[in-house]
């Protein structure tokens, strides 16, 4: 142990618990990407390296890390290292690691041991009260050190003596899930690197609140990457599987893509399409921005520059909060019980469009709202000191500083009503078709009011999430539904993220506008 | 008195009074009574603003205790004081921004070239059009030089550049760019961006920015300039510069400017009223006199540092 009295300004030696310490991260690192490739199944329990399972070989790196970790903090507290500990590692990471002992003596006395419900509860509150009580009155580094080097070592133990192997299965009672061990010792692993590679981290800088800090930016970062990783697999999965039958047929000299071209013909020999999905879906999403963000960005107007901050303010926001979390397929009931009947009575591309419009306006009015809020009120008193109305002041000081914030709104709005499914299946309904919905050029003028008519508008027209829908879970007839249906996915996703695309681009647009 | 609001205030009185003689001395109500202020500044000519009997609340807080006090044309008049003695609440007061202020509530008249500013029928536009204003902090637009100084005339259809307009031919383009190389060149701040009208206001450095406001204010022609400590977030040699230009202003225009800064008063103004804590005017005259030769003892220990 060593609680230096004058702790080194500059600490430019790279020691030997240093060298420790990173070995435990670059270890833990490579244990925890492949135990989360485990889980996800792309490795599996029969990966072998250099003939070896690597389940075993993550394993033994498991336990050296717990006895590197172990070794850390015994060594910084006998004074082997130069460290700088505090005097506990506080209540928050005694109670998780007390919490951690019950559920590890828990599981291993019960499932292990075979011990009965009152043998495991006794075990297991045990070892999770010494463990709390022992690291909340350990110094930090005894006490951040060997929870996780103990953890890690008994993991890695289970696994290397085959006691914990993939024909291991956990029943649990009341639940009709199995366990099996090709999915716990990946969960064991990951959860163990983890933490060990936490108090790595710690011991690496040696302990107080540079080790804090540096271990808190290891958990946060490898939290960042992960949703990252994930975001990316779960695109690269349902590219994987759109991109064969989407791409069926395609040529880029003379263009051909029938996938996106064609519409859903019966026919075997021409390749089924989902142009007319994709043009129902840009249509619905027009639609709904015209209805939509209009209304929203009025309201927003007038409730944050007209409209006295009082009761019916307030309850305008409880109102739009309500409105913006309420279930999409309650919007879809709505406009089935109130909007069909009003408007043909029949499912129709216009009803669509109104419910999402609906949809969208709640989110676009409270993001209105924060935008123009943020606009600094020395641009409206520089305006009224020129003798400018407010409405002058509003329509161009006020909006144009708003607008890219208008604008997140808006994307972000647009890209949960394209891929909505709910409201689509009550309002709009449009099976497998073969031609698009013509909305200009069903437009027609006639003598009564009111004067235009637009067929297109009032028939059900086909969209690409409830056709997802239809094709793959309500068996709609189709041949090789679910490579259809992976491919209306891929599209699916493609245009929402063009929409995306326009919508950033024009914010961009916007702000340089303004800044530059 | 909290409950009387402006439109309650008598117009007679007002136009009685601004109907005098041509050299004319402010009595005050409160000369009298309490002999501690000296607010007598006998000047020629007409005033050209004239405020008298003014109160003015913020909730139940009186920022302005019964101010009477004439401005006279094409000067520069100084209001200095302390903190939070209502020098910028007064100077909000003559061109009604205080309206924009929440729970503000102005008693008394306020007469620009004899007329009540406080009166149900008047024209927010038009008297703020013939009162301009700049701020303390530069506040310009996140829009290009060219949009900020020619924002006022567009707005009050003064030139008309749109879409609409150079299809029917009546195109102002010219007229704006006189209007814009003027402002500028009064604000003493072409030389530094006739090349880059274009770019935005945002780019320019404080000082810049500074003399941009005043030259968008100055774009719509106004006869009343009122400046509320407009170098106080100003270097040196930028406040030098925006100094200089308020003494060339006052040749064409009645500027009125708050300051925190008794040299920079000294320096360019013509008369000065000393405001102190309560909300009191307790001395305006010339200022060298007020200076040199204060009659209060109160503006005097303030004047010499002596209290704060």
């Amino acid at each position: 142990m060593s609680y230096p009295t004058d702790s080194a300004l500059v600490v430019d030696d790279t020691g030997t618990a240093e060298r420790l310490a990173s070995g435990v991260v670059g270890l833990g690192l490579v244990t925890f990407v492949f135990s989360l490739l485990g889980l996800t199944q792309i490795v599996t329990e029969e990966t072998a390296i250099l003939g070896v399972g690597l389940y075993d070989f993550l394993a033994v790196g498991l336990l050296l890390m717990g006895v590197a970790t172990v070794g850390l903090g015994v060594g910084s507290r006998v004074g082997v290292f130069n460290t700088t500990p505090d005097a506990t590692p506080g209540a928050v990471t005694a109670a998780l690691f007390g919490l951690g002992g019950f559920v590890v003596a828990g599981l291993l006395a019960s499932q292990l041991l075979g011990f009965g419900t009152l043998g495991w509860l006794a075990v297991a509150s045990l070892i999770g009260g010494v463990t709390f009580v022992g690291v909340a009155l350990a110094p930090e580094d005894i006490g951040s050190t060997l929870p996780p080097g103990l953890a890690a070592i008994v993991v890695g133990l289970l696994i290397v003596g085959g006691i914990l192997t993939p024909a291991f299965a956990w029943e649990p009672e009341g639940f009709s899930a199995t366990l099996t061990g090709s999915m716990a010792i990946p969960l064991a692993l990951s959860v163990t690197s983890l933490v060990t590679m936490w108090a790595g981290a710690k011991a690496y800088e040696g302990y107080g609140s540079t080790g804090r800090q540096t271990a808190a930016y290891l958990l946060v970062g490898i939290n960042a990457v992960a949703i990252i990783a994930v975001l990316v697999g779960l695109l690269l999965f349902i590219a994987s599987k759109g991109v064969g039958p989407a791409f069926q047929g395609f040529s880029l000299v003379p263009f051909e893509w029938p996938f996106v071209t064609n519409g859903y013909s019966f026919r075997p020999e021409v390749i089924n399409g989902v142009f007319p999905a994709i043009v129902g879906t840009i249509w619905l999403v027009i639609g709904a921005v015209i209805t939509g963000v209009p209304i929203a960005v009025a309201a927003a107007v007038f409730l944050t520059e007209y409209a006295e901050q009082g009761r019916f303010v307030g309850a305008v926001e409880i109102a739009t909060n309500g409105l913006w979390s309420t279930p999409s397929v309650v919007y879809g009931l709505f406009g089935y019980a109130f909007l069909v009947p009003r408007l043909g009575g029949s499912t129709s591309l216009l009803t669509g469009m109104l419910v999402l419009g609906f949809m969208l306006l709640p989110l676009c009015l409270i993001t209105s709202r924060e935008a123009i809020k943020a606009v600094p009120d020395e641009y409206r008193d520089a305006s009224a000191a020129l003798g400018v109305s407010q409405w002058e002041t509003i329509k161009s000081v006020v909006l144009p500083a708003a607008m890219p914030g208008i604008l997140t709104g808006v994307i972000l709005g647009v890209g949960r009503i394209a891929g909505e499914t709910a409201p689509i299946l009550l309002v709009m309904a449009g099976g497998l078709r073969d031609d698009a919905p013509n909305v200009l050029g069903s437009f027609e003028f006639t003598s009564a009011p009111p004067f235009v008519a637009n067929d297109a508008l009032l028939q059900s027209a086909p969209a690409l999430p409830y056709q997802l829908y239809a094709t793959i879970t309500a068996g709609v007839s189709a041949e090789n539904a679910t490579e259809f249906g992976w491919a209306t996915a891929f599209i699916l996703l493609l245009v929402v993220l063009s929409f995306y695309a326009i919508g950033i681009f024009s914010r961009l647009y916007f702000r340089r506008r303004l800044n530059s | 008195m909290t409950e009387t609001t402006t439109q309650d205030t008598d117009r007679s009185e007002t136009a009685g009074a601004s109907s005098d003689s041509q050299t004319r001395s402010q009595p005050g109500a409160g000369t009298e009574s309490t002999p501690e202020t000296w607010t007598d500044y006998e000047f020629e000519g007409e005033p050209k603003m004239a405020v008298s009997g003014l109160d003015v609340y913020y909730g139940d807080d009186q920022a302005l205790d019964d101010i009477s006090i004439e401005i006279p044309e094409k000067s520069v008049t100084a209001l200095i004081g302390p903190s939070g003695c209502g020098k910028s609440t007064f100077l909000r007061c003559l061109n009604r921004m205080n309206d924009r202020i929440r729970g503000a509530n102005v008693d008394g008249t306020v007469t620009f070239e004899g007329k009540n500013i406080y009166q149900e029928a008047l024209d927010l536009v038009e008297l703020r059009k013939r009162v301009g204003m700049v701020f303390q902090a530069p506040n310009p637009f996140p829009k290009s030089i060219r949009d900020n100084v020619a924002y006022g005339p567009r707005k009050h259809g003064k030139v008309r550049t749109d879409f609409l307009a150079k299809l029917t031919g009546r195109d102002d383009s010219e007229r704006e760019d006189e209007i814009v190389e003027r402002s500028l060149k009064q604000a003493a701040l072409w030389d530094e961006v006739k090349d880059r009208l274009d770019d935005n206001a945002l780019g320019l450095s404080g000082g810049q920015q500074q003399r941009l406001c005043i030259a968008r204010c100055l774009a719509v022609d106004p006869e009343v300039i009122l400046m509320d400590e407009p170098a106080s977030a100003l270097d040196p040699i930028a406040t030098a510069k925006i100094e200089d230009l308020i003494e060339d202003l006052a040749e064409d225009y009645t500027v009125v400017i708050v300051t925190h800064n008794m040299q920079q008063a000294a320096r360019i103004s013509d008369q000065t009223a000393v405001f102190l804590t309560g909300g009191e005017l307790v001395e305006y005259g010339d200022t060298d006199q007020v200076f040199e030769d204060p009659q209060s003892q109160r503006v005097e220990d303030y004047i010499t540092g002596k209290f704060g």
